[in-house]
């Protein structure tokens, strides 16, 4: 028996392959719809509590001293089938050694996999329940940890331990600014252990700090429900500020990380790991929905031309030398004049040629912005053989790089390729060449599957590289170690007695209080949404206008280094738009005098904008003076004269004046003759 | 029967699935209180309580459902799992040396049952073929499951069969001996074995593991290959134990048999020589001695096995207000032995002085080893050790307090009829069991904190 996957395909099996590519921003709802864009999230959030998951170290203290090292190996295990999983053996290929810094304030001998785990942090399965309950999930009534296999060295066990919380919940999903009103589904709710922080990975040594491992995290997991690029950031934003609404999550930097699943029809999922800010999420989705689309147009180039995949001897573990199309390039290049290879023959390297039947072109058909097909070939030699020193490879595609012709036909020759075959020359140590030939090998088969599975790394500018094969649902495994714990009903009663306001009653609240739906979803997410809270004001008309002035004077304030401003000075100035003794106009004015002046009592900073008993003298006078200045301006049309006249009086009035009022006293005192 | 239909599964629960018809590796629709869930029903384990269903989602998560909270069970589908670890052919190639490995049990001749938690054994040459394919590279193995028992319920009966066992197998023609152990007692299995078997003209070399096979961060495979090493073709025929040097995954120390000990519940690094150093590093195929006092390989079969062992023999841990009656109580007992855990250089205090008088009438032999684990028992310098001297206990100079109890009773297993000889066993080292000298860093236990050891750990793998 095998766990039945999830099915990791797009339901659609018709890639939209006519589907030209274009830029984040250009493209529909519709046009999503047609190329068969399907998001989902998973998003870990770190939880505010004092220690670690399964030891009593202290959580969330980030350190960057170094008491002592560990240098550990991972050995992929077989899983249940007997197999060894693609993403396990990848990365046993790689042959890594991994070394944990470590820091005694923030790290035990449990971290390190040299004592067994302690019991489990009850605060963080509170907490986490806590989470499930407002995701409306199912809640588990008996937590089993189990063990989660991770070869990639990110935790030192070789296993994540993770429990699962909670199940099949759903929660309203609405924003009004991109016609988003219906449920967004959660599937599962999780909690786990932290990773490590990697802090470099080169050739085959990577290092991670260890500060980080065994923090308490929930791990969310919606449905494939995100039908657009901006459907997935709303998305992790609401995830986020559900989590939040309980309080008792970290927050900033690293807090909180999402990985993203993406396909299109034809495709299947790709995951997109580790994504820092919500922000970066449209671009990265888009790009890499287009990646997929590109990698279906070569599968189905690669059958117009009726080319058979690369027969591949005994799975994974095949060794080159038993493969016709591979050969050892070094005695054709002993003339080569290309410093890379020149100095990796000096080197007593390896060099070797791959032939890739029926490839030719393709190596340089576009797959992201800036990138072609031969980046998705590099990027596996780079990770598996653990290549660093680019370049590490040419290929024909671009022949007028590299060798020269005599020895690009020589290698072609040699390896028995013609024009419809594509050739890679890639060159470093002789085992690491051997595995790069490989995996060459390997990645040309699977361009006749399409889109192979694989975990991917978000570079910041929207593309991604591979970072592991994704791995397969045979990875999870009871954790011997930790007993079973029973969820009592008592900490669920206590969890329902003290529930914080969830997101979507918060905005219809706001709704209640006069805002539009927009209005109250943007201000529910905001940083400011407890600042207006607590300055509760008491009418719709209020209400609207300190929303949008909060929105639009607080990031302008903090960009500037600010500090993000109590509920204490501002009171007055509510209570005074609500009495109308400051005219609404004059709330964001008054606003920054506040912020900008903390050392000023509201009282006097406000006694600016209070409307006085002479305004209507000041209006008199200010239009009368711009009557006079008018008198050059009749050559102007009506409007212009008018706006003209509005921007010099309104901003000795603002606030204080009705605008209205400021606009009939113009007309009388500019276009009076003419109206006689 | 029916017990495997629901195993593991006790009521309410039981009665629970009997109702409504369901048993383990049903895959199941459960209507609950706390919502809908559907998996395969797992088995349960024994030892947990009786109120909940395990259901392994398709997620691969297990999840517990407590037998009040269901409204209903629904079957929806079967499938049971049957677990098997794949084999593969050990390779044999002529050209190479051909060792033994006995299997006992323990974490490294087992893995785990990823469905149920059991851990299941493991330890057929395909089984480890399967997961250590590197051995192949090192030599031929042939291997026999003698036991199948975790480290804590190796006795005196095991010990005589793999004495027996490992001496047929020497004299056989093998290159080596490998014995995989549990890890908490091997340092006594060590020990004994280096009573029993003298003069061995091969390695015989105890491996363990301090994290199962199942555990990519696993030290089994380091340790089966480095012990596979000392085995075919390492130079130190000697029973000695092989096992990780520091936790960081570089080398593997042979430590004399007679001189290791397990010091630590779970580092991988637990294994330390005590009061000397060890033998040899291990790494990357070399053996490397660091020492030159050891038994060289030689190509003759001159084994000499004394399989026997008393079992009326115990150590009894000295602490301050000991009562004189633990003492008596142990001869009317009928033990034939006694290695005392002394205080300090080798101490106990003077209410007992009459049992152990008595005790020596009776004809119970008592020696004085040291619970301080480092140093020799040394009772000259104070009178109280003068006066215990007197009383018939008999000094063991810087044996470790588990190794005098394994060899007191092989030597009295050995002469059952004659005290004399046992004495004269157990003064006399035979297998480094009790060293003239103590060098200067055959005590090093390091202290953590402090300047030096901090600037040390900066330059080495911890």
């Amino acid at each position: 028996m095998s766990p039945r996957p999830p099915s990791d395909l797009n339901p659609r099996r018709d890639p939209a392959l006519d589907f030209p590519d274009r830029d984040l921003g250009e493209l529909s709802l519709e046009d999503y719809e047609q190329i068969g864009f399907l998001g989902g999230l998973e998003v870990h959030q770190q939880l505010d509590t004092r220690g670690k998951l399964f030891c009593r170290c202290p959580a969330g203290r980030r350190v960057t001293n170094v008491d002592a090292e560990v240098l550990r190996h991972m050995r992929p295990t077989l899983s249940e089938l007997g197999e060894y999983d693609a993403c396990a053996l990848m990365e046993f290929k790689t042959r890594k050694e991994i070394v944990y810094l470590l820091d005694r304030g923030t790290v035990c001998t449990y971290e390190i996999d040299d004592t067994p785990p302690f019991p489990i942090d009850l605060e963080a399965v509170k907490i986490g329940l806590e989470i499930g309950r407002l995701y409306g999930l199912n809640l588990a009534t008996e937590l089993h940890v189990m063990r989660k296999q991770y070869l990639d060295g990110s935790i030192p066990t070789g296993f994540q331990r993770t429990g699962m919380l909670g199940l099949t919940g759903e929660i309203p999903f609405r924003v009004p600014s991109l016609g988003i009103d219906r449920p967004l589904r959660i599937r599962q709710v999780s909690i786990e252990e932290d990773s490590c922080r990697e802090v470099s990975d080169l050739g085959h040594r990577i290092t991670f700090r260890t500060d980080r491992l065994g923090t308490p995290l929930t791990e969310v997991v919606t449905e494939p429900d995100l039908r657009t690029p901006f459907e997935v950031q709303a998305a992790g934003r609401l995830i986020a500020q559900v989590a939040r609404a309980t309080g008792k999550v970290k927050r900033g930097a690293g807090a909180a990380r999402q990985d993203v699943n993406i396909s299109v029809a034809g495709s299947r999922r790709i995951e997109l790991k580790g994504v820092g800010h919500h922000r970066r999420l449209p671009l990265l989705t888009h790009i890499e929905a287009f990646r997929q689309l590109n990698l279906l147009r070569i599968r189905e180039e690669l059958r117009n031309r009726g080319i058979e995949p690369p027969s591949l001897p005994d799975g994974r573990a095949f060794s080159w030398t038993t493969s016709p199309l591979v050969i050892e390039a070094s005695g054709h290049l002993r003339r080569c004049e290309y410093a890379p290879i020149k100095d990796a023959i000096d080197r007593q390297e390896r060099v070797v040629a791959v032939r890739l039947p029926g490839f030719s072109g393709l190596l340089s058909h576009r797959t992201q912005p800036g990138i072609t097909f031969a980046r998705e070939f590099s990027e596996r030699v780079r990770v598996i053989a653990c290549l660093t020193d680019r370049p590490f490879m040419i290929h024909s595609d671009v022949r007028d790089y590299g060798l020269d012709p005599t020895q690009w036909r020589a290698i072609h020759s040699a390896l028995e390729a013609d024009n419809e075959d594509a050739v890679i020359v890639v060159w470093g140590p002789a085992s690491d060449a051997d595995t790069a030939a490989r995996e060459i090998l390997i990645r040309a088969s699977e361009a006749h599957e399409g889109v192979p599975s694989e975990t991917r790394q978000p570079y910041l500018d929207g593309t991604s590289g591979f970072e592991r094969m994704l791995p397969g649902p045979d990875r999870m495994y009871p954790d011997t170690d930790t007993p079973p714990l029973p969820i009592e009903d008592g900490w669920l009663a206590e969890i329902e007695s003290r529930l914080p306001e969830l997101p979507w009653d918060r905005e219809n609240r706001y709704v209640e209080m006069g805002l539009s739906l927009g209005e109250a979803v943007e201000l529910g997410a905001s940083r400011w949404a407890e600042l207006f809270d607590d300055l509760s004001p008491a009418n719709k008309k209020v209400a609207r206008r300190l929303a949008h002035a909060l929105r639009k004077r607080i990031p302008h304030h903090s960009r500037l280094g600010r500090e993000a401003p109590t509920a204490e000075p501002i009171v007055p100035l509510v209570r005074a738009l609500e009495d109308e003794s400051i005219r609404l106009e004059a709330t964001e004015a008054a606003l920054d005098a506040l912020i900008e002046h903390p050392e000023k009592s509201a009282v006097e900073v406000l006694a600016s904008f209070k409307v006085t008993k002479t305004v209507h003298e000041e209006v008199e006078r200010l239009c009368g003076r711009v009557a006079e200045s008018a008198k050059d301006l009749t050559d102007r049309s009506r409007d212009v004269l008018m706006r003209w006249a509005m921007g010099e009086v309104m901003p000795h009035l603002l606030g204080k004046a009705d605008p209205m009022e400021v606009r009939q006293r113009l007309e009388t005192v500019l276009f009076a003759e003419e109206a006689a | 029967m029916s017990k495997d239909l629901y195993k593991g599964y006790r009521d309410p629960c039981l009665s629970l699935l009997k109702r409504h018809d369901v048993t383990v590796w049903c895959e199941l629709e459960a209507q609950t209180s706390r919502g809908e869930f559907h998996g395969l029903l797992l088995p349960r384990s024994e030892t947990a309580d009786p109120y909940h269903l395990v259901l392994k989602l398709d997620s691969g998560y297990n999840i517990g459902i407590r037998h009040d909270t269901v409204q209903n069970l629904k079957k929806v589908g079967y499938r049971e799992a049957n677990y098997k670890i794949p084999e593969q052919e050990f390779p044999r190639d002529p050209e190479k040396p051909t060792v033994r490995l006995f299997g006992t049990g323990g974490t490294i001749a087992s893995r785990l049952d990823y469905r149920t938690g059991a851990v299941i054994p493991a330890f057929s040459p395909g089984e480890l073929y399967g997961s250590v394919p590197e051995l192949a590279d090192i030599c031929n193995l042939d291997t026999e499951k003698l036991f199948g028992v975790f480290s804590e319920n190796m006795g005196p009966e095991q010990y005589l069969i793999l004495a027996e066992r490992i001496g047929e197998a020497i004299r056989e023609g093998y290159d080596g001996i490998m014995i995989g152990h549990g890890t908490d007692t091997m340092h006594h299995t060590s020990a004994v074995l280096s009573f029993m078997i003298q003069n061995t003209p091969v390695p015989i070399v105890m491996v363990g593991s301090q994290r199962s096979s199942d555990r990519p961060s696993s030290d089994a495979a380091q340790n089966l290959i480095n012990a596979a090493h000392a085995a075919s073709h390492g130079p130190i025929a000697e029973v000695v134990v092989c096992m990780f040097g520091p936790t960081s995954d570089r080398y593997n120390l042979l430590h004399r048999g007679t001189r290791v000990r397990k010091m630590h519940s779970s580092y991988r690094s637990t294994f330390r020589t005590l009061g000397d150093i060890p033998l040899a590093t291990i790494e990357d195929g070399f053996v490397n001695p660091i020492r030159e006092d050891f038994a060289p390989r030689r190509s003759d079969r001159d084994v000499l096995v004394q399989a026997a062992f008393e079992e009326k023999v115990t150590i009894v841990y000295y602490y301050p207000g000991m009562q004189p009656d633990v003492i008596d109580a142990l001869a009317e007992k009928g033990y034939k032995g006694i290695v005392i855990a002394g205080t300090g250089l080798g101490h106990v205090n003077r209410k007992i002085y009459p049992a152990l008088e008595r005790a020596n009438a009776a004809g119970v032999q008592v020696y004085m080893t040291l619970q301080t684990m480092w140093g020799f028992v040394q009772m000259y310098v104070y009178e109280t050790g003068r006066e215990i001297l007197e009383l018939g206990v008999v000094p063991l100079a810087n044996m470790i307090p588990d190794v005098a109890y394994v060899k007191l009773g092989w030597a009295l297993g050995v002469h059952p009829d004659d005290p004399e000889a046992v004495r004269r066993l157990m003064s006399t080292p035979i297998a480094g069991d009790m060293t003239d000298r103590e060098p200067h860093d055959g005590y090093l236990v390091l202290q953590g904190g402090v300047p030096e050891s901090a600037k040390f750990f900066t330059n080495v793998w911890k």
